[in-house]
């Protein structure tokens, strides 16, 4: 029996339904705007990596000290003299007694020496002699709860054991930094939200402009009856395969980088830089970015084109 | 089918290219749009297959008033009216397989249904062996065919032709004009507009004649000699 598409292959007529009625494929100006979603994704993927890993340290930093004071014997006396490491040691046992005897008190812990040292080593480094450097006492306290007035008791007591003994919640320090990420969180989102919207620009140009080489196909097809959504369709698949395709593109490019940076601040043993490990539903986050772009770039072209039709009869 | 009422139209601020327009086409006529050039044959065409709206009057198709009707409503009016255009306005990145099943894909139909229908029409207009082939490296008379092809696949209510021959010979115009016949005699409502008046002498049908913007009704020679000798 004879093939049915056997006479319309050998004329190469399309079996399968046409992908655009509109030569968008063929039109100029599609490898610069993927170029362009590409740089964008790319910015977008580094301001969010950078949300996510400031966001982990405030987490990081405000759970690990919650409810926590440390308490710190300095090592010298209210009159200047310098006390010995033994001095100071002892004043710490008796701090420490006061401390597990009081109620509001949970746990205590007193650092020793090489714990002190590794507080330290990002600052000072980690072959100073610290052996002869006078080292404070320090008490890790966890409270029940920390209210003002159970600070202000401890401390009183503290005092009458040490004059120049004081107690650190923290807050002054950690107030500063959780704003100074929070400000760096903000701008992040500002940047993203920018990158958004100047995507969302440059795709709805990119469809005015081809809207107005096609004008006359365009005005065809609403002629011929099409509604505005099909027309629009057209306009959606191609920005949606082309926004996509950019996006793939700047995720690899920005994986990449952040991949870079992880690598050369373990290479750096950097301590005080941030960790750049991000849980799996970080990692799934950008990883939707092309995703993400696809469905603005698509839902920009839709809005562009409708606009555009309402204009005809 | 089709009422125009006192129907004007104007481009911007410029003066009325048609005024006061009023006929009425029943459904299945057969009616020729003559006039001298630049008397608004492709304006009134462009009113009537919805590619403007009137400055002034009223128009009525299929029953409904066009003025009240939005942009969306518009669209499936538009469906059921078939368009030669005068400079075909074919798509050249398209076959001229794709070229006539355009109207088919925007209605939606299956393609196994618009497969075996253009290549019916395509075969019908003696472009079988072209189907494969692209607009632009066509003929005039080949790219004339596609878009009639185009415009009578859907079997529309309406069929509006702008110069619908000009750039065939006598033999091909003669059977496209027996295709018009065949689909006004399947109930398709046709106007013709043209110069050519050969043709209108050998089809007898009436004639809407534009002059100076006005329009007026005349019915074809012989009915009018017969209506002397007292034949009617």
């Amino acid at each position: 029996m004879q093939n049915p598409f056997a006479r319309e292959r050998s004329l190469g007529v399309s079996r399968t339904r046409r992908r655009y009625d509109l030569p968008l494929n063929k039109a100029g100006g599609t490898g610069f705007l993927t170029l362009l979603i590409g740089l964008m994704t790319f910015l977008a993927l580094l301001a969010l990596s950078a949300s996510f890993v400031l966001s982990a340290m405030t987490d990081r930093w405000s759970s690990g000290l919650e409810n926590r004071v440390t308490i710190e014997i300095p090592a010298e006396n209210e009159a200047g003299k310098i006390l010995s490491s033994e001095e100071t040691k002892k004043t710490g046992l008796k701090i420490e007694s006061l401390l597990t005897s009081h109620p509001a008190v949970l746990r205590t812990h007193i650092m020793t020496d090489e714990e002190i040292r590794e507080l330290v080593k990002p600052w000072l480094g980690e072959n100073l002699m610290l052996g002869k450097i006078p080292l404070p006492g320090l008490i890790s306290a966890e409270l029940q709860e920390m209210t003002p007035e159970t600070i202000q008791i401890l401390e009183k007591k503290i005092k009458a054991i040490h004059k120049t003994a004081r107690i650190d919640t923290h807050e002054e320090w950690l107030g500063d930094l959780l704003r100074f990420t929070g400000a760096l969180q903000f701008a992040a989102f500002i940047l993203a939200l920018v990158i958004g919207l100047a995507t969302i620009t440059a795709v709805a140009g990119a469809v005015r402009s081809h809207m107005a080489v096609y004008h006359a196909e365009v005005e065809l097809l609403h002629l011929m009856g099409a509604h505005d959504s099909y027309i629009s369709r057209q306009f959606q698949r191609h920005s949606l395969s082309l926004a996509f395709q950019g996006g793939l593109c700047g995720v690899a490019i920005g994986g990449l980088c952040l991949l870079i940076i992880g690598w050369i601040s373990g290479e750096m043993g950097v301590s005080l830089l941030p960790d750049f490990r991000m849980g799996y539903l970080q990692l799934g986050v950008l990883a939707t970015l092309p995703v993400f772009m696809a469905l603005i770039s698509a839902l920009a072209a839709r809005q562009t084109v409708l606009k555009v039709l309402r204009k005809m009869p | 089918m089709i009422r125009f009422e006192h129907v004007g139209l104007r481009y911007g601020i410029g003066p009325e290219v048609l005024s006061d327009i009023s006929f009425a086409l029943e459904p299945g006529s057969f009616h020729f749009l003559t006039g001298s050039s630049g008397a608004g044959k492709t304006s009134l065409l462009t009113l009537i297959y919805l590619g403007r709206r009137p400055t002034r009057g009223l128009i009525t198709m299929f029953g409904q008033n066009i003025n009240g009707l939005s942009r969306a409503e518009l669209a499936p009016i538009r469906q059921r009216i078939g368009v030669v255009f005068q400079d075909f306005r074919l798509l050249n990145h398209m076959s001229a397989f794709d070229n006539v099943a355009l109207p088919l894909r925007i209605q939606g139909k299956a393609e196994s249904e618009i497969r075996n229908n253009v290549q019916e029409l395509l075969e019908w207009v003696g472009l079988g062996d072209h189907m494969h082939v692209l607009p632009n490296t066509m003929s005039g008379g080949q790219q004339q065919r596609v878009a009639i092809a185009r415009a009578v696949i859907t079997r529309p209510r309406l069929l509006l032709a702008d110069e619908p021959t000009g750039n065939l010979d006598s033999e091909i115009g003669f059977r496209l004009m027996n295709l018009f016949e065949q689909l006004n005699r399947m109930g398709t409502t046709i106007l013709i507009a043209t110069h050519d008046q050969t043709m209108i002498e050998r089809f007898e049908h009436n004639k809407l004649v534009l002059d100076h913007g006005g329009l007026r009704v005349e019915e074809p020679k012989h009915w009018l000699s017969k209506k002397i000798d007292g034949v009617f």
